[in-house]
C-alpha cells in the first residue's frame, strides 16, 4: 500500500506545516491564489518552486490581510489547452483572484483573452516576452489586469542603438536570426537607428544551419554599411563573421547577448573583435538583488541560475504586495489597480523578503505607498504592464567578456522613451 | 455554485470542440482504415484559416478579409479540405504505417512554417482574430460562454448526424469494404482511391471545423496550439472511446479530456504539498497508464464498432442496428 503511505506522510507534512504556521501568525483564513506554471518541463519547476518561495516568506510575515497564502499550482503542459483548463478552473472553482502563469507566450495569451480578462482576475506572468501582450494593451484588450516583470526584447534594442550612436556610426546593416526572438528585436532596432539619424542599409535573415552565408553576407554587404549589428547566435555568428570579414567588412560590430559566448570569440579570433561591442540586459546593482541572491541560496543550497528565476520571484511578491494593499477580499481589479501603489517610485523602499513584506504590510496600513525592491531592482511596470530592465555594453577579452558600460534603469527608460 | 456552472460550461465546450476533431479521425481511421498521424495540421488549417479570414486588418499581418463569421468559419473548413487534397494527392498511395509518418510529417512542416511565416501567421507571437462573434450581445461572461457551448454542441450534433448517415449508407459501406479489403473493393469496380481520397477530405474538413472554433474560443492561435500532442490526444480520445464508432469517438473525446484536466485537478487539491511540484509528471503518467490499460484490456475501446449485414435493404433497419 504505497498509497496509504504517502498519505500518510503527506498528512503529516500538512499537520506540521499547519502547526507552523499556526504558531507563526495565528491566523485562522486562507487565501488562495492560483498558479499556472509548465511544472512537468525541467526549467519550469525552478520558477513553480520560486514563486512557493515568495508565498512561503509572506506567510512567515504573517500572510496577505492576516490571511495565509494557499498557492495552488497546475500544471500548464506548455499546451494551451491545459493551461487555459487550468486557470478556469482556478478561477471558477477555487474563485482566485490572482493568476500567476504562464511561461510561454502561447499559454499566457490564451489565458488573458479567455479567463482571466472576462472574469477581471488579475495575472502576472514571469517570462512572456511576446510583444503582441504589449499590442493588446495598447489597444485596451487587457483591462489593465496584466503584468510581467520580464524586460521584452525593446531594451537590449535601444541600448544596440545607443551603443551604435556613441561609437558615430552612420549606416548600420542588421544581420538577425530568423526565428521569433530575431524577427522581433531586427525590427526593434531598426526603428531605434532611424529615430537616431543612422541609415539601415539592409536587414538580412540568417537561417540556422548553412554550411556557407555568402549570398546574405554580400547583400549586406551592398550598401557599403559602417558597421553590423548581429542578432544571431554562436554557431552562425561565427561562419557569417569570418565570411564578412574575408569579404572585406568592417570591424565594427555590435552583438545582441546571445553571441556572449567563448566559443563565438575563438571561431572568429580577437584580433577581428576589437571593434565588436555587445549588449545585454544586466542584474541590477542594488542590494535587493543581491538579497533575494543570498535568501535564494540559503532556501535552495544552490545559485538562482536559470531563466526566469528572480522574475518569478518579483511577479508573486508583487501579486501578494498588491493584494496586500488592495485591502481585504479585493477583486482582481482592485488589485491590479493596487499593482502602482506597491511599485511606486516614491513610495518607502521595502526589501524583498519576510521583514520587506512585514514593513510594506505598515506602511500600506497607514496609508502610505510602497517601493518594492525586488530580485530583479526596482519593478516598474509602464501602462502596458511592461517592465525594463538595466544593461550592460561588453566587450571580448583573452579569457571572457569584461563591462565596458552600465546603462542604468533610469538611462534604459530615458531611451526606450525616446522611441 | 455559479463557479462550478461556469467551468462546466468551459469544459463541456473545449470537449465537444476536440469530440468534433475526434470525429473527423473516426471517419478516416474507424471507417476507412487511413491512419492520419497529422491530425493537428488540418485542425490548425481550419483554425488559422478562420481567423486570418474573420479579423479585420492589423498591422503586419496578411489578412484583413473581415468576413462575417459564419463564412469565415466555413472558410477556415475549405482551407482544411484544401490542405487534405493536396496532401492527399501525394500521401494517399502510401498505407498504413508508412501514411501515418507522411502526414505525421506534414504536420510538423505545418507548424515550422506557421511558427516562420511571420506575414502570414503572425510567426511564434501567434496570431490575435477577432473578438468572439456576438460577444457583446450577451454581455460576455456566463451568458455567452452558454450561448457559444449551445453553437458548438450544435455543430456536434450535427457533424455526428451527417456521419451517422453516412457510414450507413452505401458510401459507408463502400468505406469499409475498402478498409478491409481494397482488393476485393477493386474487383467489384470500385475506385478505392478516389474513394479514399474522399473520405480523408471529409475527414479533414470536419478537423478543421473542429479548429475554426477553437480558435473563436480562444480568439488566439499560436504554434504551439498546433504541436504534435493535440495529435496524440485526438488519437486517444478515439482508440478509447472506440474506433469505428461515432458515439465512442464522442465519448472518447470527454473521457480522455475529462480525465486529463480532473488528474490535474485532483493532484493540485490532494497531493501532498511537498509532491505539488511534481504533479505536472505524475499526471503524464496517470493518463499514460490509462491509455495502456484500455490497449490491454479494451484495444477495441469502451464503445466498439458493430459490424452489422446490411443487405435488407431499409434504410431504418439498418440505422437502428448500425449504431
Amino acid at each position: 500500500m504505497k498509497m496509504g503511505s504517502k498519505h500518510i506522510t503527506g498528512l503529516a507534512l500538512g499537520l506540521t506545516v499547519s502547526a507552523f504556521g499556526s504558531a507563526a501568525m495565528a491566523s485562522d483564513c486562507t487565501t488562495k491564489i492560483g498558479t499556472v506554471l509548465p511544472t512537468s518541463v525541467d526549467w519550469g519547476r525552478p520558477i513553480a518552486e520560486t514563486a512557493g518561495f515568495a508565498v512561503e516568506q509572506v506567510n512567515e510575515a504573517g500572510g496577505v490581510q492576516g490571511c495565509e497564502i494557499e498557492m495552488v499550482l497546475r500544471d500548464s503542459q506548455v499546451d494551451p489547452k491545459v493551461g487555459v483548463d487550468a486557470a478556469k478552473a482556478l478561477v471558477d472553482l477555487d474563485g482566485v483572484q490572482v493568476l500567476i502563469g504562464a511561461v510561454s507566450s502561447g499559454v499566457s495569451m490564451p489565458i488573458l483573452t479567455s479567463v482571466t480578462v472576462p472574469a477581471g482576475v488579475a495575472q502576472f506572468s514571469c517570462c512572456s516576452s511576446s510583444g503582441a501582450f504589449t499590442t493588446l494593451a495598447e489597444e485596451g484588450g487587457t483591462n489593465g489586469l496584466w503584468f510581467r516583470t520580464f524586460a521584452t526584447s525593446g531594451v537590449q534594442a535601444a541600448v544596440g542603438a545607443k551603443v551604435a550612436k556613441d561609437q558615430g556610426y552612420g549606416s548600420i546593416a542588421i544581420l538577425y536570426k530568423n526565428d521569433d526572438w530575431g524577427q522581433d528585436i531586427s525590427k526593434l532596432i531598426a526603428e531605434d537607428l532611424v529615430d537616431m539619424g543612422i541609415t539601415v542599409t539592409a536587414s538580412v535573415a540568417i537561417n540556422d544551419g548553412q554550411p556557407s552565408y555568402r549570398a546574405e553576407v554580400t547583400e549586406a554587404l551592398g550598401g557599403q554599411p559602417e558597421a553590423i549589428y548581429m542578432a544571431l547566435y554562436p554557431n552562425e555568428g561565427a561562419s557569417v563573421v569570418r565570411e564578412w570579414l574575408s569579404l572585406g567588412g568592417t570591424q565594427n560590430m555590435v552583438m545582441a547577448n546571445s553571441l556572449k559566448s567563448d566559443e563565438f570569440r575563438d571561431n572568429v579570433g580577437l584580433q577581428y573583435l576589437g571593434n565588436a561591442l555587445g549588449t545585454d540586459t544586466a542584474s541590477p546593482r542594488v542590494a535587493s538583488a543581491d538579497a533575494f541572491v543570498a535568501s535564494y541560496k540559503e532556501r535552495f543550497e544552490s545559485e538562482p541560475n536559470g531563466p526566469g528565476l528572480s522574475n518569478s520571484y518579483d511577479a508573486t511578491m508583487i501579486a501578494l504586495l498588491a493584494m496586500e494593499a488592495a485591502g481585504k477580499d479585493a477583486t482582481g481589479a482592485e488589485i491590479a489597480a493596487s499593482v502602482s501603489r506597491v511599485t511606486d517610485p516614491a513610495g518607502t523602499p521595502v526589501s524583498a523578503d519576510a521583514a520587506g513584506f512585514a514593513a510594506a504590510r505598515e506602511a500600506l496600513t497607514a496609508g502610505g505607498s510602497v517601493m518594492y525592491q525586488g530580485a530583479t531592482g526596482n519593478v516598474r511596470f509602464d501602462a502596458n504592464g511592461d517592465v525594463s530592465a538595466p544593461a550592460v555594453v561588453w566587450s571580448f577579452t583573452e579569457t571572457g567578456t569584461q563591462e565596458k558600460q552600465y546603462v542604468t534603469l533610469q538611462e534604459v527608460d530615458a531611451l526606450m522613451m525616446g522611441d | 455554485m455559479i463557479g462550478l456552472l461556469s467551468y462546466a460550461v468551459f469544459f463541456t465546450t473545449v470537449a465537444s470542440i476536440l469530440a468534433i476533431a475526434v470525429l473527423g479521425l473516426n471517419l478516416q481511421w474507424g471507417n476507412t482504415g487511413l491512419f492520419n498521424g497529422g491530425v493537428v495540421a488540418f485542425f490548425g488549417a481550419g483554425a488559422y484559416g478562420t481567423l486570418i479570414l474573420g479579423s479585420a486588418a492589423q498591422p503586419d499581418q496578411f489578412g484583413g478579409f473581415n468576413l462575417f463569421y459564419p463564412a469565415a468559419l466555413i472558410g477556415g473548413m475549405v482551407v482544411a479540405g484544401l490542405l487534405a487534397w493536396v496532401v492527399g494527392i501525394l500521401t494517399l498511395r502510401l498505407r498504413h504505417d508508412y501514411l501515418a509518418i507522411a502526414t505525421f510529417g506534414i504536420a510538423v512542416t505545418f507548424e515550422n512554417i506557421m511558427r516562420n511565416a511571420e506575414w502570414l501567421s503572425g510567426g511564434a507571437k501567434g496570431i490575435r482574430g477577432f473578438e468572439q462573434p456576438l460577444r457583446d450581445a450577451f454581455g460576455g461572461g456566463l451568458a455567452y460562454n452558454a450561448a457559444f457551448l449551445a453553437f458548438v454542441v450544435a455543430a456536434l450534433i450535427a457533424v455526428y448526424q451527417f456521419l451517422q448517415h453516412l457510414v450507413s449508407s452505401p458510401f459507408g459501406r463502400l468505406l469499409r469494404a475498402i478498409r478491409e479489403d481494397e482488393g476485393a473493393a477493386r474487383s467489384l469496380g470500385k475506385a478505392p482511391s478516389r474513394v479514399r481520397l474522399t473520405a480523408f477530405i471529409t475527414g479533414s474538413v470536419i478537423m478543421g471545423l473542429s479548429g475554426g472554433l477553437y480558435a473563436t474560443f480562444y480568439a488566439f492561435v499560436s504554434p504551439q496550439d498546433v504541436l504534435p500532442t493535440l495529435t496524440f490526444q485526438i488519437w486517444a480520445m478515439l482508440i478509447v472511446g472506440g474506433a469505428g464508432n461515432n458515439r465512442g469517438a464522442v465519448l472518447g473525446a470527454f473521457l480522455i479530456w475529462g480525465a486529463w484536466t480532473a488528474s490535474g485537478w485532483s493532484l493540485s487539491r490532494f497531493a501532498p504539498i511537498e509532491a505539488q511540484l511534481y504533479t505536472g509528471s505524475i499526471q503524464y503518467i496517470l493518463i499514460g497508464s490509462v491509455i495502456v490499460g484500455m490497449l490491454l484490456w479494451r484495444p477495441q475501446g469502451l464503445f466498439p464498432e458493430r459490424l452489422v449485414v446490411s443487405q435488407s435493404g431499409k434504410p431504418g433497419a439498418t440505422k437502428k442496428q448500425g449504431v
